[in-house]
């Protein structure tokens, strides 16, 4: 499943970044690598941003983003 | 170690606590200074470390990375540039990465990067917001984090009193470190001691706010009701000062008028300089407002609230929701506006955001709103309050769809999915605000005295100088003037919105600098009705006559002029902040050309609205 399924208040382990190295490295830039619990706090209305917390960070990412990182639960 | 005074490189990630860090250390004294060979302006100060050498700090944009692509001209790249430059520069550089101890594993990352990249610098972490960890529960081990990076380590917050020494000394000590790789998320674990996992202190503070502020239904309402309140305050608070500071200036005139008798210089004193440089400084208390209001803002945390909220109806007008930021800057200034464009990777996003900026209701717009409005749309502050904020309400609402417009086609390109940190909720602190809007005041006080000035002065003198012989006995000499002549050569052009040729006149002094239009109404009633009693601008502008002896200016006119203000780019600075951020002439130009053509159809469709409405 992907982190944009993940329901609201779910945790899951992070198990793929996106496949472009680029959009890879700026989710690592901001905490998002395999093997980090991610969360997800809430998700804007209207299919805007999810809120997931990853380690001791917190995260606005676009709900295109989210479909392309893999996570199981 | 070397005896070269070194240049110290001040990095980290956006939020991180650089700024305010620096600001501490600098005391904050320092210029903005031109970094060779790259137009980008740092902020930099000499200052003596303990050991008596003496060093320069600067203080680059914010990055999160030094891997992947990184856009040209984005403040990741420009950051990355800059201290490949001094490190290969004659000066030794130390690098300095800012901290935010309670993210320490994110911030770890990047030194990880950076100590790769500039192996040969020494290196310093100066790690901020332990205040905020001690309160969490946590203890940091500083001396296990210097062995695993090999970097000097200094435990800090900005608001600390000896923040500055410590971080000196820890400059002072630096020292080239053989390289060393680590895994920051390790790291990280085994330097913070965390003695219970309870969330509390800022973060449970911040989890609080963020069940309001991202609220699905609450969320919207809280941000339209602060920016509603902004700019509400902005003139219910900011109006009776500007009422008194104008009285204040009357009272001025009119003292020194008998002493300087009623002579061609006393009129250049009263008319031109006082009608100009008074009227505009008037309106200093409203653009502190909105500046406070905006620093607190960001200082807060909220921005990146605001641009989770705006992401989905952004990308309705092909920006993101980290527009969002640039656009609300462009509210107290375009130009820093244009700069702030740097935090949005895309380049056809970039640009688009770039030309709308114009279009938000900048500060320097204010005291031609308040004129306008206090004039002819009532006394009632509440009505007037509301007037204020449709106006900005409207260049936001124009500012979306010409972004939507410029995306298909001057701004084409993909658009890229949101990613933000979300900072933790903090109370703004009241010193580095403070300090903007002191800066703020000096800036705006030395416009009016020297550009508005020099240009108040001017239009007196053009003013003063008679085209032809008067035509009959006792015609105005300001009838036949220079000033006159042109401006009514410019009536053809702007009678459909009703203008006259004193509002020409302004409107082509307000070019440079939008304030001078009130300044030219200043100094062109000043000069006609100079025989009369004093009286508020407001008045004058209000019992002003036509040729015909009927009213000057109506609502039509009013609402026309409005509406001019609130779309044409009478800015250079800005122009030359769209060449040098878009490095084409061609795209200022355009900028020139949209907004005063829109500016013009959409202010003749008002003022002849307004006429076919009014009775």
């Amino acid at each position: 499943m992907t982190l944009a399924e993940l329901d609201r208040g779910a945790s899951a382990r992070i198990d793929a970044l996106p496949d472009d190295l680029d959009a890879a490295s700026q989710c690592v830039s901001m905490g998002l690598r395999v093997g980090a619990s991610a969360s997800v706090l809430r998700r804007a209305p209207f299919g805007g941003p999810l809120h997931v917390r990853v380690g001791d960070v917190e995260l606005a990412i676009g709900r295109e983003l989210a479909a392309r990182v893999t996570v199981s639960r | 170690m070397s005896e070269a005074a070194p240049v110290v490189a001040f990095l980290g990630r956006p939020n991180a606590g650089k700024s305010s860090l620096f600001n501490a250390v600098t005391g904050r004294r320092a210029k903005v200074g031109n970094f060779p060979g790259i137009t980008v302006d740092v902020e930099e100060h000499d200052t003596t470390l303990p050991s008596g050498r003496s060093a320069t700090l600067c203080d680059l944009p914010g990055l999160h990375r030094l891997d992947g692509a990184l856009g040209e001209g984005t403040d990741e790249e420009l950051a990355r540039r800059l201290i490949d430059r001094l490190v290969d520069g004659p000066r030794p550089a130390v690098l300095l990465q800012v901290c935010d101890a309670t993210r320490l594993a994110l911030a770890l990352a990047l030194c990880r990067q950076a100590r790769a990249r500039w192996p040969q610098a020494p290196f310093v972490l100066a790690l901020t917001h332990v205040d905020e960890l001690a309160e969490e529960g946590a203890e940091l081990d500083a001396a296990r984090l210097a062995d695993a990076t090999g970097a000097r380590v200094v435990a800090t917050h900005a608001a600390a009193p000896d923040a500055a020494r410590l971080v000196l000394a820890a400059i002072d000590d630096a020292a080239p470190a053989a390289p060393v790789d680590f895994d920051p998320e390790a790291v990280a674990a085994a330097v913070v001691k965390r003695t219970s996992t309870a969330r509390r202190g800022p973060r449970a503070r911040t989890d609080a706010w963020d069940r309001a502020l991202l609220h699905p239904a609450l969320g919207p309402m809280i941000f339209i009701g602060i920016m509603a309140a902004v700019f509400a305050a902005v003139f219910l608070v900011a109006d009776p000062v500007t009422d008194a500071l104008d009285a204040g200036t009357q009272r001025l005139a009119a003292a020194l008028r008998p002493r300087l008798g009623d002579g061609f210089a006393a009129s250049m004193v009263l008319d031109g300089a006082l009608g100009g440089v008074g009227t505009v400084l008037v309106f200093l208390p409203q653009i502190i407002i909105l500046i406070v209001a905006l620093e607190a803002l960001e200082a807060s945390g909220y921005l990146a609230r605001a641009a989770f909220l705006l992401d989905r109806a952004f990308r309705g007008f092909g920006l993101g929701g980290k527009a969002f930021v640039p656009l609300l800057t462009g509210h107290a200034c375009a130009v820093p506006a244009i700069t702030a464009t740097r935090v949005l990777r895309e380049p056809g996003e970039r640009l688009a955001t770039i030309l709308v900026i114009p279009l938000m209701s900048c500060s320097a717009r204010l005291p031609v709103y308040t004129l306008l409005i206090s004039a002819f749309f009532g006394d009632s502050p509440l009505r007037r309050a509301g007037i204020a904020t449709a106006l900005y309400v409207s260049g936001i609402a124009l500012g979306l769809v010409a972004a939507r417009v410029m995306r298909s086609s001057v701004a084409r390109g993909r658009s890229l999915p949101l990613l933000l940190e979300m900072p933790l909720v903090r109370r703004p602190m009241l010193r580095p605000i403070l300090r903007r809007a002191w800066l703020e005041a000096k800036e705006f006080t030395w416009r009016a005295g020297s550009v508005i000035f020099a240009a108040s002065i001017a239009l007196w003198i053009l003013l003063n100088t008679a085209t032809r012989p008067a035509a009959y006995e006792g015609e105005p000499l300001i009838d036949r003037s220079v000033a006159a002549a042109f401006g009514r050569g410019l009536e053809p052009v702007t009678r459909p919105l009703g203008f006259d040729w004193r509002i020409n006149v302004g409107l082509v002094g307000s070019f440079g600098a939008r304030e001078l239009m009130v300044g030219t109404m200043g100094v062109i009633f000043g000069i006609e009705n100079a025989g009369k009693e004093p009286a508020p601008l407001v008045a004058k502008l209000r019992d002003a006559k036509a040729p015909d002896g009927k009213p000057a200016y109506g609502a039509p006119t009013a609402v026309a002029l409005l509406v001019f203000f609130v779309i044409a780019c009478q800015c250079i600075s800005t122009l030359s902040a769209v060449r040098r951020e878009t490095r084409s002439t061609k795209l200022a130009l355009f900028v020139l050309v949209y907004t005063y053509a829109l500016a013009w159809v959409c202010g003749a469709l008002a003022f002849q609205l307004t006429r076919a409405l009014s009775p």
